[in-house]
C-alpha cells in the first residue's frame, strides 16, 4: 500500500432515534469528509459503499456516487451485508487507490439502528420458515450475533481460564476513554460492579459487552500520498493492509482447526511492513463484542495466547499506559459504527487531533475489523 | 429443571420451521426417523455439514446422506438468557451447544443441549443426540450428556 493515504475523515449525527434516513446519513458523513479533506465532489473519482437501510438509493454505490455528485466516477464498489463491516469497503477503496483503478475514492459506512427487541419478536412471529443455511440454527433458538459472540467467549474462557471480571476490565477500560470523548454516547465511568450487574444477554456474554445499537453515518477518502499532501489535514499513510477468510461465512461452527482469522491476518500484515507491535502506539481493535478485541489483542502479538485477560486486567489498554486500546471509546461507547470509528480515531490520533485522550507523539497505529470466518487489519503511520 | 424440560411442553407460538429444500430434506426426515443423516461424499468419505451440492476436499458433487453415530465432542456452549424469537421466550435460559462429531475432526453441528443443568456443563464433555417433537412434523436433533445406555462402544 505504498500509494494510499488518508486524507478525510467525518461522521454524520450519530445517536438513538435520529429520525435521519439512510441517504441523510450518508450525505452528512460524506459531505464531512469532504470538508475535513477540503477535497470537492469534483476531486472524487471513485466510491466505495456499504449501507444497510434497505433504501435502493443508499445501498449501491452508483445511486451514492450520483447523489452525491461524484458521477463520472472511474470506480465504484458496493459492499453487502455479508462482508467484514467497515473493513471491506475501506479496503476495496485502498486496493483501487494502490492499483490506480481510482486516485480519490469516498468510504461510506451507514447503519441504522435496529429494530427494539418486541418488534423483532412481533416480526419473528410471522416470518415464514427459514431458509439456507440458517435453518440449522433457527429451530434451535440459534443465530444471533450476540449468541454466537456468546459461543466464542465461552471457548476462549474454558480454553484459558478467562474470567468475567478480565472481560470487565476491557469494557471498564474503554469506559474511561469514552470519558475523555464528548462525541461518545456513554460518558459516566463504569465500575466493576456494575459490569458484573449487567444482565446476560447469552451467557457468558452481558450487554456491556455489546456495541450501542444506533443511527450513524462515517466516511473516509482515501487517495494518493502525493494528492494527500495537498489536503487541508495532514496525511495518513496506509502502511500495510491484511485481510484473511478461512471458512464458510458462520461464526457458530467455527472448527479451531487452524489459526484463527485475526491470526492469520495479522501474520500477513507484520509480514508487510517493517513495522512490529512494539512500534504500535495505539491500537484501535473491534469490539462488536469484547471477545473480539481480545483476539487481537493476542493475534496482533500485543500479548501471548491466552495472554489477553491478564494483560487488560493489569491495565495495559488504558490511556497512559503501554497499548492504549480503542481510544475513542470503542463502539460500545460512541455507538455502533461497524468499525468506521476505530479508522477514523486511529487517522485523528496520528493527527494528534484527539483532544483529551490524545496518545502524546503517537505515530504509529493500527485498525482491525471482525473476526471469526474473517479479518482484516490496516497499519497507519503519520 | 428447565434445560431438561425445554421444549418439552405445548405452546400456542410455532416454533421456527426450516424452509426444507432439495439439499436439505433429508436432515430433517432423517430426524423424524430418529436418525442423524448427515450429507457425505461418495468419493473421499468426507462428511459435509451443511449441505452442499460438492464435497470442499475433493470437489466431487456425488454426495448422498450418511447415518452417523450421533455421538459427539461439546466444542462450546451458551445459556441464552434473551429470545430472539417468540417461542423461545417462555423457554429461557436454554442451552445452545456447537457439537463436534465423533466420524470427522471440525465436523460441526449447531444445537442445544439438554439434559443437564448450565452450571453442570463441562467443556469437551461427551454427548450423543436425542430426538424431540416439538412441533408436528419438526423433529429436531438435540443432545444430552453421553451415557453407557448405548453400550459404550465408542
Ligand atoms: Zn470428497
Amino acid at each position: 500500500m505504498n500509494r494510499v493515504a488518508i486524507a478525510g475523515v467525518g461522521y454524520s449525527t450519530v445517536g438513538r432515534n435520529t429520525g435521519l434516513t439512510a441517504a441523510e446519513l450518508a450525505t452528512q458523513a460524506a459531505k464531512a469528509a469532504m470538508e475535513d479533506s477540503g477535497l470537492t465532489p469534483e476531486d472524487i473519482d471513485g466510491l466505495c459503499s456499504y449501507c444497510t437501510s434497505g433504501s435502493r438509493a443508499t445501498e449501491n454505490a452508483m445511486s451514492l456516487g450520483w447523489m452525491l455528485g461524484l458521477m463520472p466516477a472511474s470506480w465504484v464498489a458496493t459492499t453487502g451485508l455479508e462482508s467484514a463491516a467497515f473493513m471491506h469497503p475501506a479496503l476495496e477503496a485502498m486496493a483501487a487507490v494502490q492499483a490506480g483503478l481510482c486516485d480519490t475514492c469516498l468510504v461510506l459506512r451507514v447503519i441504522q439502528q435496529q429494530p427494539s427487541t418486541p418488534v423483532v419478536l412481533a416480526t419473528a412471529a410471522s416470518s415464514p420458515p427459514v431458509a439456507g443455511d440458517a435453518q440449522f440454527l433457527a429451530p434451535f433458538g440459534a443465530g444471533s450475533p450476540t449468541q454466537w459472540a456468546a459461543l466464542r467467549t465461552q471457548l476462549y474462557m474454558d480454553a484459558y481460564g478467562a474470567t468475567e471480571e478480565q472481560f470487565g476490565a476491557q469494557v471498564i477500560t474503554q469506559r474511561g476513554h469514552a470519558v475523555l470523548n464528548e462525541d461518545a454516547l456513554f460518558r459516566t465511568p463504569l465500575t466493576l460492579d456494575e459490569y458484573l450487574a449487567s444482565r446476560y444477554i447469552s451467557k457468558p456474554l452481558r450487554l456491556l459487552d455489546c456495541d450501542y445499537p444506533c443511527d450513524s453515518g462515517s466516511a473516509i477518502i482515501v487517495t494518493t500520498r502525493e494528492r494527500a499532501a495537498d489536503c487541508r489535514k495532514p496525511p495518513v499513510y496506509v502502511e500495510a493492509a491484511a485481510f484473511s477468510a478461512i471458512q464458510d461465512l458462520n461464526f457458530e461452527i467455527l472448527t479451531d482447526t487452524g489459526p484463527s482469522s485475526p491470526k492469520l491476518c495479522s501474520d500477513r500484515l507484520w509480514a508487510r511492513t517493517d513495522l512490529g507491535p512494539s512500534d504500535v502506539d495505539c491500537a484501535q481493535l473491534y469490539d462488536g463484542f469484547t471477545i473480539i478485541t481480545m483476539e487481537w489483542l493476542e493475534a496482533l502479538g500485543f500479548c501471548g495466547p491466552g495472554e489477553a485477560g491478564p494483560f487488560v486486567e493489569a491495565g495495559h489498554t488504558a490511556l497512559g499506559r503501554s497499548l492504549p486500546v480503542n481510544t475513542d471509546g470503542g463502539a460500545c461507547n460512541v455507538g455502533r459504527r461497524h468499525g468506521a470509528n476505530f479508522c477514523i480515531e486511529a487517522t485523528r490520533q496520528l493527527r494528534g487531533e484527539s483532544g483529551e485522550r490524545q496518545v502524546p507523539g503517537a505515530e504509529v497505529s493500527i485498525f482491525t475489523n471482525a473476526f471469526g470466518p474473517f479479518a482484516g487489519a490496516v497499519l497507519l503511520t503519520k | 429443571m428447565n434445560t431438561t424440560t425445554l421444549f418439552g411442553n405445548s405452546s400456542a407460538v410455532i416454533p421456527p420451521r426450516p424452509a426444507e429444500d432439495s439439499l436439505t430434506a433429508f436432515f430433517w426426515q432423517g430426524a423424524r426417523d430418529g436418525k442423524l443423516l448427515i450429507h457425505r461424499c461418495r468419493q473421499c468419505q468426507s462428511y459435509i455439514h451443511w449441505p452442499r451440492p460438492v464435497c470442499r476436499f475433493c470437489l466431487a458433487t456425488d454426495l448422498s446422506p450418511a447415518e452417523v453415530s450421533g455421538r459427539g465432542r461439546l466444542h462450546t456452549y451458551t445459556s441464552a438468557t434473551q429470545a430472539f424469537h417468540p417461542y423461545f421466550l417462555e423457554r429461557v435460559p436454554y442451552i445452545i451447544a456447537t457439537v463436534e462429531l465423533e466420524e470427522q475432526p471440525g465436523l460441526m453441528m449447531v444445537s442445544n443441549l439438554v439434559g443437564v443443568e448450565p452450571m453442570a456443563v463441562q467443556p469437551n464433555m461427551l454427548v450423543e443426540v436425542l430426538y424431540r417433537e416439538v412441533a408436528p412434523g419438526l423433529t429436531l436433533p438435540l443432545f444430552e450428556p453421553a451415557t453407557t445406555r448405548r453400550g459404550g462402544d465408542r
